[in-house]
């Protein structure tokens, strides 16, 4: 067991996320950084599908009740182990009785805590992911809150991992205050005038204070739409379309005034018009970013997006490798 | 790969990101259009296509959600636009479906003081939410529009925003849709269950919250429930799907207050029919055809 | 003899010095604060939280607008410490 002394800013127990439940309007949610949070299960030994916790700028106090490896991964904070400083990106020894107590991140945003075996809470539609707007999943469907006692999860056949195996630099994440977001033109594309489909790749979008698990708010110049019909059913604005199902990643600008990224707890779908897709690795980068940091976006074609990703399942296969020789 | 895809029925498909695939069936609602969604998304489920991890059917449009890591989504294309080839030489277009009632409390105490309190943001702040769309569709009374929305029948048409969200679209022909606009400004709150109304849409708020439709009144049953599942809900938190068809019936506090202590208790079962719905026989009788449906109700 | 020193941003999000619109500002300049006493409020994520002072003295300035979007790790308050 582990008891939060302090919660933190907005920490929530998270996993890869949920599957087959979109349709019918759950968003995938799970870690917003997803590479992050799978280097941290790598480095206690869990399968990729253990539940970890994420936190946003403040993460929380926690007391151990018992012996565990733990590993951070993700924003640049200062963590501390009975008050004495502990590194990230490396595995660590627990004792019954310590404190884990996390600073405020230095840069970036969010942090991953795994903890050998995962956190037990109970699976929901098939993930310990917590959505917290439909209250489901994770620590009762919420935000962890002082006093809430977290379950380990104990694997019938642990790997072995030696404490102290260290990712190298370059196998970090690097928070940076401005980054190019690749995305795939599609969906609703079309339905941009042509200086705005130049304006998006063009000139740089300022991340807002309103950017969270649910969606990124993004400032820049507006936007404007084709002229057209508007469509039975669609509403007035040029930026309303009959709703429509919302990807992952997608970009929509209601009446073109601001940007909005949703992000992995979005609404499923709704009526407003999607404009391109960000890529899934760069969402990995966009969810470690905040205001007032700048993304400019690159239009990159699916096939640059699936090499991408796929350099991302080999740099985690390099890490599993690199942990388990060590071990 | 140029960004758009045309299959041979008209749809247009395109990629959101390395992990979706957008199919726009048509632009405009209409009833047709949705059903052809239905028929295709239900299609797509059947083939079992590896590496699709969700379908995702809307009003007029569909996404399919796809793992990269199991299955390139270049693959994935070409298998639906052979599904719209297959299904575009098919003349009968007939969906499967359920008939859901969904026992009503029209003019709830609940939803009127919620609505009383949010009147400087909607249309007419002197009325009702049900005076006001009695009105603008032409009734002398509230309750012959209550008539005239719980007599027809409600298709769910798009299942998205948040679970349990359902916008039903009326089965009635075009001309006798009743409609009515959305607030002014939203709401900051709704009472969970309240039977909400805006565009040509009905749905149940699943769980308390923001909202811009229209009250007409509360639903005794729940849509979502995650907490303490009970029957539909064993399996999935969720009630509707995608072209389920409710029923509202309307009902009494007495009975309202009966229903809802059988579900707190678990003990409550909904009233849940089986059919298939045939557009061709819809349009040649719109009126009567849909009385027909009701009678798959258990 | 005095020195000064900030307190700086927890997180970003909106500043705020007072609880609700209508209310008196949490403190005042020239206020005497002490360790803990909370200064501000940020809004971030749809919830408010306090700005605790770091530092004990006097209030010499805000160097931000009442609703302005602030950076994390930006200056808040100048504080005048007592030597």
């Amino acid at each position: 067991m582990i008891t939060v002394v302090q919660p933190g800013l907005y920490t929530t127990v998270q996993d890869r996320g949920r599957f087959g439940f979109y349709g019918v309007g759950f968003p995938p949610s799970g870690s917003m950084d997803q590479y992050s949070s799978a280097v941290a299960n790598i480095l206690v030994g869990n399968n990729p599908d253990a539940a970890v916790l994420e936190t946003t700028f403040l993460g929380p106090t926690l007391e151990f009740e018992q012996d565990a490896n733990v590993a951070l991964t993700g924003a640049s904070v200062d963590i501390t182990l009975d008050g004495i400083s502990i590194p990230l990106w490396t595995s660590v020894s627990v004792k019954k009785g310590q404190v884990l107590a996390f600073g405020g991140a230095i840069a970036g945003v969010r942090n991953y805590l795994a903890i050998t075996g995962g956190i037990n809470v109970k699976p929901m539609m098939g993930s310990r992911s917590t959505y917290v707007a439909s209250h489901l999943g994770g620590y009762e469907g919420r935000v962890l809150k002082p006093g809430d006692r977290l379950e380990i999860l104990q694997d019938s056949e642990p790997k072995e991992v030696r404490v102290g195996c260290e990712i190298p630099e370059d196998l970090r994440v690097t928070p940076r205050a401005h980054q190019e977001i690749r995305i795939v033109s599609g969906l609703c594309h079309y339905l941009l005038d042509p200086q705005s489909q130049e304006l998006l790749i063009s000139k740089p979008f300022t991340i807002s204070t309103e950017a969270n698990r649910t969606g990124y708010r993004l400032k820049g110049d507006q936007l404007s739409f084709v002229e057209r019909r508007q469509p039975f059913g669609a509403g007035s604005d040029p930026s309303n379309v009959v709703n429509l199902g919302y990807p992952v990643g997608s970009l929509q600008a209601p009446s073109g005034l601001e940007l909005i990224c949703l992000m992995r707890d979005a609404v499923t779908g709704g009526g407003y018009a999607t404009l391109a897709t960000v890529i899934s690795v760069d969402l990995d980068i966009l969810s470690q970013m905040k205001f007032p940091e700048t993304v400019s976006f690159e239009s990159v074609s699916l096939e640059t997006a699936l090499q991408l990703r796929s350099e991302r399942a080999q740099r985690l296969r390099n890490i599993a490798e690199l942990v388990n020789s060590i071990a | 790969m140029s960004t758009y895809t045309q299959f041979v029925d008209g749809s247009q498909a395109s990629f959101g990101g390395d992990e979706f695939i957008f199919v726009e069936v048509a632009t405009d609602m209409d009833l047709e259009a949705t059903l052809r969604v239905i028929a295709l998304t239900d299609a797509v489920s059947s083939a079992e296509i590896s590496g699709v991890t969700d379908i995702c059917p809307a009003h007029v449009s569909y996404m399919v959600r796809i793992d990269p890591d199991i299955r390139d989504p270049r693959e994935v294309l070409p298998i639906l636009e052979e599904i719209h080839e297959r299904k575009a030489q098919e003349s009968k277009l007939v969906i499967e479906s359920r008939i859901i009632e969904m026992p009503i409390l029209y003019q709830d105490p609940w939803s009127h003081d919620v609505l009383m309190r949010f009147r400087d943001r909607h249309q007419d702040p002197n009325a009702s939410d049900l005076e006001y769309c009695a009105r603008i569709n032409g009734f002398a009374s509230v309750d012959e529009f209550i008539s005239a929305h719980s007599s027809r029948l409600h298709i769910a048409t798009f299942v998205a925003f948040m679970p349990g969200n359902a916008e039903c679209y009326q089965l009635v022909p075009k001309d006798l849709q009743l409609e009515a606009p959305k607030y002014v400004r939203p709401r900051t709150d709704t009472p969970d269950r309240a039977l909400g109304f805006g565009g040509a849409f009905s749905t149940i708020y699943p769980v308390q919250g923001a909202g811009g439709f229209q009250l007409l009144g509360r639903c005794a049953v729940p849509v979502y429930e995650a907490k303490q599942p009970f029957g539909p809900f064993e399996t999935n938190a969720v009630l509707p799907k995608g072209g389920d068809i409710f029923k509202y019936r309307p009902i009494d506090m007495g009975e309202y207050e009966e229903i809802r202590q059988q579900v707190e208790a678990g003990t409550y079962k909904y009233r849940i029919g089986v059919l298939e719905f045939d557009l061709s026989r819809f349009r040649e009788d719109p009126i009567g055809y849909p009385l027909t449906l009701a009678e798959a109700l258990p | 003899m005095s020195d000064s020193q900030e307190i700086l941003a927890p997180f970003p999000g909106i500043f705020y010095r007072r609880t609700d619109p209508g209310s008196d500002p949490l403190v005042e300049l020239g206020q005497e604060i002490a360790v803990g006493d909370v200064i501000a409020l940020v809004e971030v994520m749809k919830m408010f939280h306090e700005v605790q002072s770091t530092i004990a003295g006097t209030v010499l300035e805000f160097c931000v607008e009442d609703g302005d979007a602030i950076a994390m790790g930006q200056a808040l308050a100048k504080i005048a410490t007592k030597l």
